[in-house]
Parts: structure tokens; C-alpha cells; sequence
């Protein structure tokens, strides 16, 4: 039986955790004094070929379009699944794209890539822009089956399929999980619900082998790296960056407020008065809901 | 179902130590940790000691982890001076025991346990995974059941599929489940426990230096009784880590159900000392007060810019007060010079207060707050530390040394972990698992252990390296039954005499009055008030409330609670009210309810309620411990 062998897609994004933050005057998001870090959907794609890891020994690549510093999400990618290999597509053409154009990069890139491609796993989006349909641009550009909000699977090496279950959301009616079978390779959207289960001991004990394995990789993790600028990678110049991009984002305006129309009064918790207040209302609140 | 030789409970020290010998004798064994991480749940005073008996072995750290263990293992500072001071609101009477401290002993190191848990689980987890086990973390062990007929033993956990075994080892800690699941032994009570309450103060590691008058390696600790127990038996300690002090209050567990009392005060009590005081003062940022007339957002960037600057000048700062890691980041070319470190730091500092109005003060600060139960070994240890094909190592057993000021618990646990896994290595050679093969081989090695026989007997060696120690004491400050005693003591002869009279009455009856109100309160207090140095602090330190320790805290929440009330209006449980820690427990007509999201899992309310171990990652994950 052949390994597994598997791709991520990751993304850059600014880190918007308290103290790593940074705004201008105008509240937009500062983006030379925010740390950037792996988005944290495209970590959770991560989690989830990891588990692909774990149970059935995959061989795993990460890769990713970006700007040269991008490579630490790829050391995070790399210290969460323990890849093997890390790509990373820099060059000053692939600026401005659009996510059909990112899609055309990744493509090529995860067809350099060495062996089959059996599964490719992406985040469900971004956390600093819309852009959720990259993973599926991407699958439709590898001709790969896809399969989206994927919150669980498992692979059958015999038959080479995969059986995904999905979380399927609708307005007005109750969260369905649908469980798709498919025949490799399939590209998969990862949900964020995405939950690994590892229920034997011998599969913990391979995922503590594995993660201690991707903590010393990751922390020489130019080992594994390759950056590839646009003849590097041999993609069509006119269908990457901005020349391949059919849109362009031309202006962002705030969403304006809205009106509050409840009436809000401000409470200072250390006011030990203020305190007192607020326990009368809530007493008077909890009175009032009793059914006499 | 998956078959393994051994399965050990419990990652912490002695389980792995037990783990190491296995792996190290050729043995597969599997450590199921409940933490996420092995090392979340331990908490200790703490010291770790190797110690050099006299009669007898004892399998110390360098045993099993090899003789470079003191170069490799992240330990904090080598304890090379060790006081006992007697405390009457700011006077202080100081008593020098290192003679004690070094008694048998080859060194003593303080330690935080979660570093020192998660080194050791590396080196074991290695040894290990070549003998085809390992550790396996964030498992919660629910039940072991045996089939006889198929002669195998059976672990059902509350993640994993159940799975099969030879033997086993419960390395589960004080509150061990696997002695109820067992029946080995029933739940310790309240006379045979102690109970620990620890805060880790932070403190930059040139400060230390100069404030302790002490060489970059070197460390101390010292002990506290008199006015600071607030008349409860027990005392405090300070120990001085690499860039931290761990400060705690002991006490008798009984003592403290006679007369309840928060056990936060009793840790503020010892922090309000001015000696103490004095030893953990530090420099402080206060932020200064954001214009509330501010837009929103315009108070939200500001709050984060504070944040971000005082985590800077932390950072900074702790490399700079550190000769050992300013050295480091010079030579990986983080920075290029230490004058380079220093005028970065003014830089931060002024923007500090002259962009955003923080302010520095005298104080001191607080990181962890933790408890912990703690067996003494004179009163619970196990007799027969055993059931079926189940051993029993460390506090799970009930095995702690605490003679006066000598308290060891690390160092036993290890070595017990050692003596089980060589007793189920050579079960393993020949496939016998009988009580009469496994179980009373594995006694009778525990028997043999210097460390038994330290629970069993005084040790008049011992016993005359601490009356030297007091020899400044004024001997009218005791009873006259005391002082009898303590003149006798004096007398070599007379002293053998005694100490092997006691041993034969037994030892244990001579606690009570070893143990006592006289020894813990009334005596170091007269002392210090006689003759006690004055010391007088030079602020107020701002102590935390209780609420504020437990925020600081870092709990993976379980919706379920792990403990359950078994009896709502009974004694005990409304004493609980005051002596839980965290203050899980509230009193409503009569009726103790729980809400166990602060619960720190110290089992100070194990002993009369259904208590379990939260499920896998759940509950407390200290960062020192």
C-alpha cells in the first residue's frame, strides 16, 4: 500500500491577540507594528492532515503564498502536522492577487510537489479578509474532488477513498452532519468545530512521537523549506498576481454604526455603589420574571 | 484490545521514575498523565534532594537519569543555606539548620515542578518509546477490572478504548483513585495530612542575587513558625528559584479543622512578615488611569499599547537582570551589547510613563498560586503497598519523609518508582504476578528503603544535629517538661538511650508532643519577642485577593464537576467553606454546595466526598507548580 501522501494550504494573517496588536489613529489595523502569525483556520487545516499523520504515517507538505517573512506560518504549519516539506511561492508578481489568482500559485506549486497528491487540506477562511474560496478555487483548478466544513475523516487505504463528515448550517433549520464518501484524491475545507480523535493507545502514543518529531523540525525548519519565485515555480506570469486577478478590492469603508435604539447605563465594577445598583436592578429583574 | 506490559498511573515524579527504570531494564510500559501536558498537575514546596544514607540504598535523580542529571535537568538554585526563623510581628529569631539540610545528603536543589516533570517525562518518554511504550497525557484512568480466568488485568480510561496489562503502577498522587478503586487502602484522613498552600512570587535573577546576598548558583531556604501560624500548627517557607521565590504555608490538616481558617490568610500572614517582605520587593508598573471621555476604541488602543509596552519592558528587563541569559542573547546576536540591553530598557521605561502615565512602585508580584495535600509517612504510610498486581509509589502510598524541619517527598517517590519497576521487571522475567511474587517482593524492598525506616524510627544522628542547631535558644522559654527533655538530649548517652526507647514504644506516640501548639506557636514566637531581631519593612506590600489569584490561574473548564457533595449539612463539609483554597464550597440554609470551576484539585475536600480526577486536559494546569 502506498503512503498517504497530502498537502496544506496556509496563510499569513496578522496576529490580533492583546499586546501583538496595533491600530492607527483612523482604528485600522496597523500592519508594520502587527505581528503576523499562521491564521488560525489554516492551523486548524494543519490539525487536521496531522491526523492523517498520526493514524496512517502521511507524508506531509505545507505551502503557502507570501511574502518572504511568511515563512514562520509555515514553521507553525510544520510545528503543528509535522511536515516533511515546506513550500513557500515569494515573488513581487504574485502582489494584489485575488483569490483566483492565489488559487493558479497554489496549483502549480502542490503539482511540483513530489508523488500524487492524494488529499489537500485548507482553513474555511481567513481572519483579515474574505477570502474562504481559495481552498475551493484551488480544488477546481487540480480537477480534485471537493469537500467542504469537513469536522471529521477517516481514510480507507484499501479502496483509496475517503469518508468525510460535514456540518452542514441552514437558516431556520437544525445543524445536519453529512457523511460523503469519495474517491481519492479529494481536496478538503477544514470547519473550525474540526475535532481529531485518537482513541487507541498506540495511536497516542505515535501522535506524542510525532508531535515531539514536528517540535525539533519546525525548529530548524529551513531544513525543510523551498521558496520559489515565479520562473522558480514555471507558472503562467499573466494568470498569477495582480495581471491574473479579476477583481480588485478599490475601496473599504467602515461599516457605519448602527443606531442603538436600547438604553444602556455604564456601571464601573470597582464602585463598590455602583455594585450595590446593579443588584437591586437585577433583583428587581428576577422579581419580576417570578410567576406569582 | 491492545496489550502492554505495564501501565503506570500518574505522570508525576515517581511514575516516571518508575517509567525510566522500566524502559531502562528493557521493559515496555505505557504512563497514562491526566494533565495535557505531563507536569501541569505537580505542584511542590519545593526541594529536590539525592540523598547518601548511611545504612542502606536509596535510588536518587542521578541514578536514573544519569550523573550528568545536575548539569542537564532544569533545576533552580542548589540550596546551600537553610534557616529556621522564629517570627513575633517584626522581630525575628533566625536559626541556622543547614547542618541539618545536609544531613546524609549529596545535594539539594529547589525546584518548580512543571519544568522539572516535563524534563524528566522527555528523557523516560525517550527510554521509553524504544521498548514500544510511552506517555500518553490528557488520559483520565476511570476503573481496573481483572479477569482471572484469561489472567489478565484490564485499564478502562474516560478517552481511550480499553486495553490490557500485566501489572500495574498507581503513581495517582495523594488523592489517588486507583487505592479506591483498589480498596488497597481507604481515603487519608485528616490527621495523617497536611495541607500546602504555595505562591510564586517573581523576582529577576540579579535581584535575588543581591537581595539574598547569595553567588548566581547558589539558593536558600528558609522556614518560618511563631506568630505567623496564626496559633495553627504548622509554619511557612521561602525558597529562592532561579528567577522566582516560592513562598507557602504547611499546616496540619487536622489543626487547621479544629479552628478553620482561609488558607490564603494563612499564606498572607507569612507576606506580610517584614522579613519576608523585605526578601520579595520589587519594582512594580502601575497603569495609570485611561480617560474614560475617550471614544471606545480610542480607550481600547490604549489599553492594548499599555499591555504591549509593560509585556516589553518585562522582557527586557528579565534579560537584563539576568547575567546568565544576558550572556545568551548577545552571543545568538539578539542583542549586541549589555549597554545596548540597558538603554533599550530606559527607552521603554520613559515612554512608559511619558506617553501613558504608568508609574513604578515598591511592591512585589505574584505569578501562581497553589495548593496541595501532603501525606506524612510517619502516620499513612501503607503497610502493604499492594493489591493484587497493582503498586502503590510516592504519595499514592502515603510516603513522605517530615521530621521537624527535614520534609522530603520528591526523593521517596522516586525511589519507590525505581523499587516498583524493578520488582515488576523481574515479575515480567519469569510471567508470575502473584501477591505472594510481585507484591510482598515489592514490600519488602520498600521495607528495606533508608527512607521507611526514616518514617518508622527517630533518628538520633539527626535528632542531635537539631538540638545543636537550638543551642542559642534560652532554655526557660520552654515548659519544664521540655526543657527536661531538651537537657537530657544533650547527653550523647542519654540520648541513644532515649531515641531507641521511643522507637521501641513507638514513635508515633511521641508526636503529639514533638507536634504541638508549643513547638509551632508559643515557643518561636517568645523567642523572637526576646530575642528577635527587628526588622522593619520599607512598604506595604499589595497582597492579591483571592479572586484575583484564581483569575490568574489557567483552568481547561470541564462542564461536569469531577467532585461530587455527598453529605450537604454535615461538619466537615461546612468547614470546607473556609479551608478549600480556591473557595469552591458555599454554605445556604445549612446546605454546602459546590461550584468546582476553581477547583485546583488539591483533595483538600477528598476525604468526604466523591472524589475523582478531572477527565483528561481538564481542570488546573499550573505553569511552575
Amino acid at each position: 500500500m502506498e503512503p498517504l501522501n497530502l498537502a496544506v494550504i496556509v496563510k499569513l494573517e496578522p496576529d490580533f491577540s492583546e499586546g501583538n496588536v496595533s491600530y492607527k489613529p483612523d482604528g485600522t489595523l496597523n500592519r508594520n507594528e502587527t505581528k503576523s502569525t499562521l491564521g488560525p483556520h489554516s492551523g486548524i487545516a494543519a490539525k487536521a492532515a496531522f491526523y492523517a499523520k498520526v493514524k496512517y504515517g502521511a507524508k506531509i507538505s505545507v505551502c503557502s503564498m507570501g511574502p518572504p517573512w511568511a515563512d514562520i506560518a509555515l514553521q507553525q504549519a510544520q510545528q503543528t502536522c509535522d511536515a516533511d516539506v515546506l513550500h513557500l511561492y515569494s515573488d513581487r508578481i504574485f502582489a494584489g492577487a485575488d483569490t483566483l489568482a492565489t488559487a493558479e500559485t497554489l496549483k502549480t506549486g502542490i503539482e511540483k510537489m513530489q508523488g500524487k497528491m492524494d488529499i489537500v487540506f485548507s482553513g474555511h477562511r481567513a481572519s483579515d479578509g474574505e477570502t474562504g474560496q481559495t481552498g475551493p478555487q484551488t480544488a477546481w483548478k487540480l480537477g480534485f474532488t471537493f469537500i467542504g466544513n469537513v469536522i471529521s475523516y477517516d481514510v480507507n487505504l484499501e479502496k483509496r477513498t475517503v469518508v468525510a463528515k460535514c456540518l452542514l448550517t441552514l437558516n431556520g433549520v437544525p445543524n445536519v452532519i453529512e457523511e460523503i464518501e469519495a474517491p481519492l484524491p479529494v481536496f478538503l475545507t477544514i470547519d473550525p468545530s474540526y475535532k481529531s480523535n485518537f482513541t487507541t493507545v498506540s495511536q497516542r502514543i505515535a501522535f506524542e512521537k510525532y508531535q515531539k518529531e514536528a517540535y525539533e523540525r519546525a525548529r530548524n525548519f529551513k531544513q525543510s523549506l523551498k521558496v520559489f519565485n515565479i520562473d522558480e515555480l514555471g507558472v503562467d506570469k499573466t494568470l498569477v498576481g495582480l495581471a491574473g486577478s479579476p477583481t480588485i478590492v478599490y475601496q473599504v469603508e467602515r461599516i457605519p454604526k448602527g443606531k442603538a435604539t436600547r438604553q444602556a447605563e455604564v456601571f464601573d465594577g470597582s464602585n463598590s455603589e455602583h455594585i450595590r445598583k446593579v443588584v437591586a436592578k437585577m433583583r428587581e429583574a428576577l422579581s419580576a420574571m417570578v410567576i406569582k | 484490545m491492545e496489550k502492554y506490559d505495564v501501565a503506570i498511573i500518574g505522570g508525576g515524579s515517581a511514575g516516571l521514575a518508575a517509567l525510566k527504570q522500566l524502559s531502562t531494564l528493557g521493559k515496555q510500559a505505557v504512563l497514562l498523565e491526566a494533565g495535557k501536558k505531563v507536569g501541569v498537575k505537580n505542584i511542590s514546596g519545593g526541594i529536590l534532594y539525592s540523598k547518601k544514607p548511611n545504612k542502606g540504598r536509596v535510588y536518587n535523580v542521578e541514578d536514573i537519569y544519569g550523573q550528568n542529571f545536575v548539569n542537564e535537568a532544569p533545576l533552580q538554585r542548589k540550596i546551600t543555606k537553610y534557616l529556621l526563623h522564629a517570627t513575633s510581628k517584626d522581630k525575628v529569631f533566625s536559626m541556622d539548620l543547614t547542618a541539618a539540610h545536609e544531613y546524609q545528603s549529596n545535594f539539594g536543589y529547589s525546584v518548580l515542578m512543571n519544568d522539572l516533570n516535563a524534563w524528566f517525562a522527555q528523557s523516560a518518554d525517550e527510554s521509553a518509546q524504544k521498548c514500544g511504550g510511552g506517555i500518553v497525557p490528557g488520559v483520565h484512568v476511570n476503573n481496573i477490572s481483572w479477569d482471572d480466568e484469561k489472567e489478565r488485568t484490564i485499564i478502562q480510561t474516560d478517552e481511550l478504548d480499553e486495553f490490557q496489562v500485566k501489572a500495574v503502577i498507581a503513581a495517582d498522587g495523594v488523592n489517588s483513585e486507583v487505592a479506591q478503586i483498589t480498596r488497597a487502602r481507604p481515603k487519608f484522613s485528616a490527621v495523617q495530612l497536611y495541607q500546602g498552600v504555595k505562591a510564586i512570587v517573581k523576582l529577576p535573577e540579579d535581584i535575588i542575587n543581591e537581595t539574598f546576598a547569595i553567588g548566581a548558583d547558589d539558593g536558600e531556604a528558609h522556614l518560618f513558625a511563631g506568630d505567623i501560624t496564626l496559633n495553627h500548627l504548622g509554619g511557612g517557607f521561602l525558597y529562592t528559584n532561579r528567577d522566582t521565590l516560592s513562598v507557602g504555608a504547611v499546616y496540619h490538616f487536622d489543626s487547621l479543622l479544629d479552628s478553620p481558617i482561609e488558607p490564603n490568610t494563612l499564606l498572607d500572614a507569612l507576606l506580610k512578615n517584614p522579613m519576608i517582605t523585605e526578601l520579595i520587593k520589587d519594582e512594580v508598573p502601575v497603569r495609570g488611569k485611561i480617560d474614560k471621555t475617550l471614544e471606545k476604541e480610542k480607550q481600547m488602543q490604549i489599553r492594548f499599547a499599555v499591555t504591549k509596552l509593560i509585556k516589553t519592558w518585562y522582557e527586557i528587563r528579565d534579560v537584563y537582570l539576568s547575567s546568565s541569559r544576558r550572556k545568551e542573547l548577545i552571543k545568538t546576536g539578539k542583542f549586541n551589547s549589555e549597554d545596548e540591553i540597558k538603554s533599550k530598557l530606559s527607552e521603554t521605561r520613559e515612554k512608559m510613563s511619558s506617553q501613558y502615565g504608568i508609574q513604578f512602585k515598591t511592591d512585589y508580584v505574584e505569578d501562581e498560586y497553589g495548593a496541595k495535600l501532603i501525606p506524612d509517612g510517619k502516620r499513612c504510610r501503607m503497610k502493604k503497598p499492594y493489591h493484587k498486581n497493582v503498586l502503590f509509589v510516592g504519595d499514592a502510598a502515603g510516603r513522605g519523609v517530615f521530621v521537624g524541619p527535614r520534609i522530603e517527598g520528591l526523593n521517596v517517590g522516586i525511589d519507590d518508582g525505581v523499587r516498583a519497576a524493578n520488582a515488576i521487571a523481574r515479575a515480567l522475567e519469569k510471567n508470575n504476578f502473584s501477591q505472594g511474587y510481585l507484591g510482598e517482593y515489592y514490600t519488602k524492598s520498600i521495607e528495606e528503603s533508608p527512607y521507611t525506616k526514616d518514617m518508622k524510627e527517630i533518628d538520633k544522628e539527626y535528632l542531635k544535629i537539631f538540638i545543636d542547631a537550638t543551642k542559642d535558644v534560652p532554655k526557660d522559654i520552654l515548659s519544664a517538661k521540655h526543657s527536661l527533655v531538651l537537657k537530657l538530649m544533650s547527653s550523647g548517652a542519654i540520648r541513644s538511650m532515649a531515641a531507641k526507647f521511643v522507637n521501641v514504644l513507638g514513635y508515633e506516640r511521641l508526636l503529639p508532643v514533638i507536634e504541638s501548639e508549643e513547638s509551632y506557636v508559643k515557643v518561636p514566637t517568645e523567642l523572637a519577642e526576646r530575642s528577635g531581631k527587628t526588622i522593619s519593612s520599607s512598604y506595604t506590600p499589595s497582597i492579591p485577593l483571592l479572586a484575583d489569584r484564581i483569575a490568574k490561574l489557567n483552568y481547561n473548564d470541564d462542564k461536569v464537576s469531577h467532585i461530587k457533595v455527598l453529605n450537604p449539612n454535615n461538619d466537615f463539609m461546612k468547614k470546607l467553606v473556609m479551608l478549600c483554597p480556591t473557595k469552591c464550597y458555599s454554605e445556604e440554609n445549612g446546605q454546602v454546595t459546590i461550584q468546582h470551576e476553581g477547583c485546583i484539585e488539591c483533595g483538600t475536600c477528598s476525604e468526604q466526598t466523591d472524589w475523582k480526577h478531572p477527565r483528561g486536559e481538564k481542570g488546573i494546569n499550573y505553569r511552575y507548580g
